[in-house]
C-alpha cells in the first residue's frame, strides 16, 4: 500500500511542479491562466490570502498537516520537489554508499530562531524576510529569471531557425540583483539537497519549521514498531535525516511524509498509526520513563498548540491592520502594477514570487531595487521603457496568489490610477520643434491627453487631465522628446480610482455624396 | 470525435476556399476585359467591405493588373490596436481577408500580413480580427516588434527623413498593397494610406521628434511604393483617434477608396471624411508636402475616377 501511495506523492508532486513552473514560463502563459488556481495552494500565499480571500486554502492545508504531516513540503511545494531532483540527480554521480543518508539531530535553536524572528516581523506586518525564505517565491524567482532566461534563449534559437513561424522574443526585464539573488539562492538549494536531503526545509525554511510544530499534532504519524530489527533501510533513505532507529522514534517535526521509509522498510515496522497519544512508543519504553515522556510529550504538544495560536493572532494582527512599525519614510519612486492598492499593501503581502512579472504580456513589471526603499527589494515594480500597461489587460491581478495585487475585472482596472502623468511644455516638440507630434495623445486610452489648438501656428499641443489619467505610461512610452521626456508617470503610493472618461457622443451621420 | 469533426471541417472549409478562390479569380478577368481604360481613382459607398472591394478592383482592372503569377504580396493593414474590429481603429479584417484572396487567386506565391503595432504585437495582431481572417484567407502573419525585422534605407528625396529602417517584407516583396483604416489623429490630424508607412518603419519616434507631417511625406518618397492603395472608410472614427475610446467615436460611413495615387487616394478620403466633421485639406500637413515632393496629386478632378454607388 505504502509503495502505491508513495508513488501517488511522487507523480503528484511532479504533477505540481510542471503546473507551477508553466506559469513562469511565456510559451505557455498566456494560455495556461487555468493554472493560476494551483499558486493559491501554496501555503505561504493561502496565509497572506487568508483575509483577501483563500482561507479555505489555507484551513485545507493546515488541516491536512493536522492529519498527515508535513504532506505539503513533499507534495505541494515546488521547491521541495525540486530539491528532491537535485538529489536524486546528485545521487547519478555518487558511490553507493555515500547516497545513504544518516540520522541527523535537529538544528532546533536555529530554526526556531529564524522562524520567531520571521513570524514576529510578519505580525508587525513586515513580510520581507518570510519573501526571502518562502519556499514558494524563491521556487518562482528561480523559474522566472533562471528557467524563464533559458526558455527565451532557446526560443530564440527557434526564431532564428524558422523566422516565419517563431517570433523572436525581444526584450525581457533583466533586473541583476534579482538575478543574482535567485542564482545564489539556486546554488545554496543546489549544494544542501545534493548533500543533505532536505536541511534546507528543516533548518532555515520557516514553513517547514512551523509545519513541523503542527505536525505533533497530527492525528497519523509514522511509527516504528517493533518488528523493526535495526536494518537501517529506512534511515539510509529519508531525505530528512529524523529517523532514529536507536530510538525507535521519527522526529515529526522535520518528517515530510515522503512515504520513503515505508516502502524501503521490508518488514512493515515503519508506518502511519493513528497517534494523538504516542501508544506504541509508550509500550516500548520502560516505566519510569513514561510519567518523563509525558511531561515531554505534554510540552511539545503545548508548543505546537502555542505555534497555532501565535499564527492565528498574526492573521488577527495583520486583519486589523497593526501597521508597519513605523520608520523613515524611504523615497518611494516606484510605481506599483494595477490591483496593489498602495505600496503599504503591497509591502504587507508581497512575497516577491514575480507570478505576475512572469504573467505580465507586455514585459512591464520587473523586480524593485531601491525603487520602493530598502524593505521593498524584488517586490514588483512597473517601468515604462519598453513598454506600457495595456489598457484592455487584467492579468496581474488575476496570478497573485497572495492578493498582494488584488483581483480586479478589466473595467474595474481601466479606472485604478496607479500614477498620474505629469506633462512638461518645455520639453515637448510642439513647444520645442514647432511641428506636429501627438504621439501622447495617440497612445492614451482614456484620452486624459487631448490636443488642443497651440498659439496660432496651426499647431495643436497635448492638454493633459490628471482626473482621467490611469498611469497606464502610454504617454511616456511614446513620447519622442529627449533627453527628458515631456511626459512622465509618477506613481500613486495609494491607488486611487480616476474619473470615468467622457463618453464624448455624436450624432449618427449618413451622407450620400462622396464629398469631391 | 471531437478532433474528427474538426477535421472533416478544416477539409471542408478548404475545400470551400479552393473553389471560392477560384470563381473571385474568374470575376476579376472578367472585369479588366469590360473597362476600356484604366480608372486612376475609385470611390465606393454603400456595401459591404468585400462587395465594395470586388465593385472597385473590377473598376480598376482587376487584382491581375497589379499582382501577376508567382510574385510575392503584402498586404499591409492597419493593426495598431488592441481593438475590436467594431471600434474602428484597425483595417476591418474583412477586407483584409477578401484582399488576400484575390492575390492569391492571381497567383501569388505568398501573401504576408504584418503590421509594427503600438499595443502590445500580439494582441492587437489577435484582438482586431486580423491575425485569424488573414490565417483563414491563405497568408502568412509577420512578426514586425523588433528592429532584427527591419533593414536601412536611404531616402535621398526625403527633406527631414533622409534614410528609416524598413520591414524586411516590404523590401523583399515583389509588390505590395497599403490597406490602412480612416480615423482622426491627434498629431497629424488625419491618419490615411501614407500616415499608414509609419507601420512599415521601426523608429517611429524619430518622425514624431523631427517634423512628423514632413517625415511623413518623405517616407512616400522611397522607391518601393506600394502598387495599390485600398483605404476602408467602412468604419470611420471621427474623433479620439487614432486609438479612440469607445464604440461612440464611429460612424458607419461604409465606404472604400482606392487608388494607385497615393496623395490622390487620401486627398479623396479628406474630403469624404470632411462631410462627418470638418477637415481641411490644408490641416493634414504631410498630403501637400507629398505633393510637394510629387508623390502624387491632390488634385482629384484631372484624375480618371470612377464613382460607384451600391
Amino acid at each position: 500500500m505504502y509503495k502505491l501511495l508513495k508513488r501517488t506523492r511522487v507523480w503528484l508532486s511532479l504533477l505540481f511542479l510542471v503546473l507551477i513552473t508553466l506559469n513562469f514560463l511565456f510559451f505557455a502563459n498566456r494560455e495556461t491562466q487555468f493554472f493560476f488556481v494551483l499558486l493559491k495552494f501554496q501555503f505561504v500565499p493561502s496565509l497572506l490570502g487568508a483575509v483577501t480571500g483563500s482561507a479555505l486554502v489555507f484551513i485545507f492545508l493546515v488541516i491536512l498537516t493536522l492529519l498527515f504531516g508535513r504532506v505539503y513540503c513533499s507534495t505541494i511545494c515546488p521547491l521541495g520537489t525540486l530539491q528532491d531532483i537535485i538529489t536524486k540527480t546528485g545521487n547519478l554521480f555518487k558511490s553507493k554508499k555515500s547516497r545513504r543518508f544518516k540520522f541527523d539531530r535537529p538544528y532546533n535553536w536555529l530554526r526556531y530562531s529564524i522562524l520567531t524572528i520571521v513570524g514576529a516581523l510578519f505580525i508587525f506586518g513586515i513580510t520581507l524576510p518570510l519573501a526571502y525564505l518562502d519556499p514558494y517565491s524563491n521556487y518562482g524567482r528561480i523559474s522566472s529569471e533562471i528557467l524563464s532566461r533559458s526558455e527565451q534563449l532557446i526560443h530564440n534559437g527557434f526564431s532564428q531557425i524558422f523566422p516565419e513561424n517563431v517570433s523572436f522574443m525581444n526584450y525581457s526585464v533583466f533586473v541583476a540583483g534579482s538575478f543574482i539573488f535567485a542564482l545564489l539562492f539556486l546554488l545554496v538549494i543546489v549544494i544542501l539537497s545534493a548533500f543533505r536531503g532536505r536541511l534546507y526545509c528543516n533548518t532555515i525554511c520557516p514553513v517547514g519549521s512551523f509545519l513541523g510544530l503542527i505536525s505533533k499534532l497530527s492525528f497519523f504519524k509514522p511509527v516504528v514498531n517493533n518488528n523493526c530489527n535495526h536494518c537501517m533501510a529506512c534511515v539510509q533513505k529519508c531525505k530528512s535525516q529524523c529517523i532514529d532507529v536507536e530510538n525507535q522514534g521519527v522526529d515529526e517535526t522535520r518528517c515530510v511524509a515522503c512515504l520513503n521509509c515505508m516502502q524501503a522498510c521490508k518488514r512493515g515496522a515503519i508506518s502511519y498509526k493513528f497517534s494523538w497519544k504516542r501508544t506504541i512508543l509508550k509500550r516500548i519504553l520502560k516505566e519510569d520513563d513514561i510519567a518523563n515522556l509525558e511531561k515531554i510529550d505534554s510540552k511539545e504538544r503545548r508548543r505546537a498548540i502555542i505555534a497555532i495560536g501565535l499564527m492565528g493572532t498574526a492573521l488577527a494582527a495583520r486583519a486589523v491592520n497593526f501597521g508597519p512599525i513605523p520608520s523613515a519614510k524611504p523615497k518611494i519612486t516606484g510605481i506599483a502594477p494595477p490591483g496593489a492598492q498602495s505600496i503599504e499593501h503591497l509591502k504587507k503581502n508581497c512575497t516577491a514570487c514575480h507570478a505576475c512579472i512572469a504573467a505580465c504580456p507586455n514585459r512591464i513589471i520587473s523586480p524593485a531595487t531601491n525603487e520602493y526603499g530598502l524593505d521593498g527589494i524584488l517586490l514588483p515594480v512597473l517601468s515604462y521603457k519598453e513598454q506600457f500597461c495595456g489598457y484592455e489587460c487584467n492579468i496581474c491581478t488575476q496570478v497573485c496568489p497572495n492578493g498582494a495585487l488584488v483581483s480586479m475585472s478589466v473595467e474595474e482596472k481601466q479606472l485604478c490610477q496607479i500614477g498620474k502623468a505629469k506633462f512638461s511644455l518645455e520639453s515637448c516638440i510642439v513647444y520645442t520643434d514647432r511641428t506636429d507630434c501627438g504621439a501622447c495623445n495617440e497612445h492614451c486610452p482614456t484620452k486624459a491627453i487631448t490636443m488642443v489648438p497651440y498659439r496660432d501656428y496651426g499647431l495643436y499641443i497635448p492638454k493633459l487631465n490628471q482626473n482621467i489619467c490611469i498611469g497606464c505610461g502610454g504617454c511616456e512610452y511614446i513620447c519622442p522628446a529627449t533627453p527628458v521626456k515631456a511626459i512622465i508617470v509618477y506613481g500613486n503610493e495609494v491607488h486611487d480610482v480616476a474619473q470615468k472618461p467622457s463618453l464624448d457622443e455624436q450624432k449618427k451621420i449618413k451622407v450620400d455624396e462622396f464629398g469631391f | 470525435m471531437e478532433r474528427r469533426n474538426f477535421l472533416k471541417t478544416a477539409l471542408l472549409g478548404g475545400l470551400a476556399g479552393v473553389v471560392q478562390l477560384k470563381s473571385n479569380g474568374l470575376l476579376a478577368r472578367g472585369g479588366s476585359i469590360s473597362v476600356a481604360k484604366e480608372n486612376d481613382l475609385v470611390a465606393v459607398m454603400g456595401g459591404e467591405p468585400e462587395v465594395m472591394y470586388a465593385k472597385a478592383i473590377k473598376a480598376m482592372g482587376g487584382m491581375s493588373r497589379f499582382v501577376k503569377k508567382g510574385q510575392k504580396v503584402v498586404v499591409k493593414p492597419n493593426i495598431g490596436w488592441d481593438k475590436k474590429p467594431e471600434l474602428g481603429a484597425n483595417t476591418n479584417p474583412k477586407l483584409v481577408a477578401v484582399i488576400i484572396k484575390d492575390c492569391l487567386s492571381c497567383g501569388a506565391s505568398e501573401v504576408i500580413v504584418f503590421d509594427h503595432t503600438c499595443d502590445e504585437w500580439q494582441v492587437c495582431y489577435k484582438n482586431s480580427g486580423i491575425i485569424e481572417a488573414a490565417k483563414t484567407a491563405g497568408a502568412k502573419i509577420g512578426f514586425a516588434h523588433d528592429e532584427k525585422y527591419y533593414r536601412d534605407v536611404q531616402i535621398p528625396k526625403g527633406v527631414r527623413l533622409k534614410q528609416a529602417k524598413i520591414h524586411e517584407s516590404i523590401l523583399d516583396c515583389d509588390v505590395w498593397i497599403n490597406v490602412p483604416v480612416l480615423k482622426t489623429h491627434g498629431g497629424t490630424k488625419m491618419t490615411i494610406s501614407m500616415k499608414n508607412f509609419m507601420g512599415i518603419v521601426w523608429d517611429r519616434r524619430f518622425w514624431h521628434a523631427n517634423n512628423l507631417q514632413q517625415c511623413i511625406a518623405d517616407c512616400s518618397t522611397i522607391t518601393k511604393m506600394p502598387a495599390l492603395n485600398i483605404v476602408d472608410a467602412y468604419r470611420i472614427m471621427t474623433q479620439n483617434g487614432p486609438k479612440g475610446k469607445t464604440i461612440e467615436d464611429v460612424q458607419l460611413a461604409k465606404a472604400l477608396f482606392m487608388s494607385t495615387d497615393i496623395v490622390a487616394v487620401d486627398t479623396a478620403a479628406v474630403k469624404f471624411f470632411n462631410q462627418f466633421r470638418e477637415m481641411k485639406l490644408e490641416d493634414v500637413g504631410h498630403i501637400g508636402q507629398a505633393e510637394k515632393l510629387k508623390v502624387g496629386t491632390t488634385d482629384v478632378d484631372k484624375l480618371t475616377v470612377e464613382r460607384i454607388k451600391i
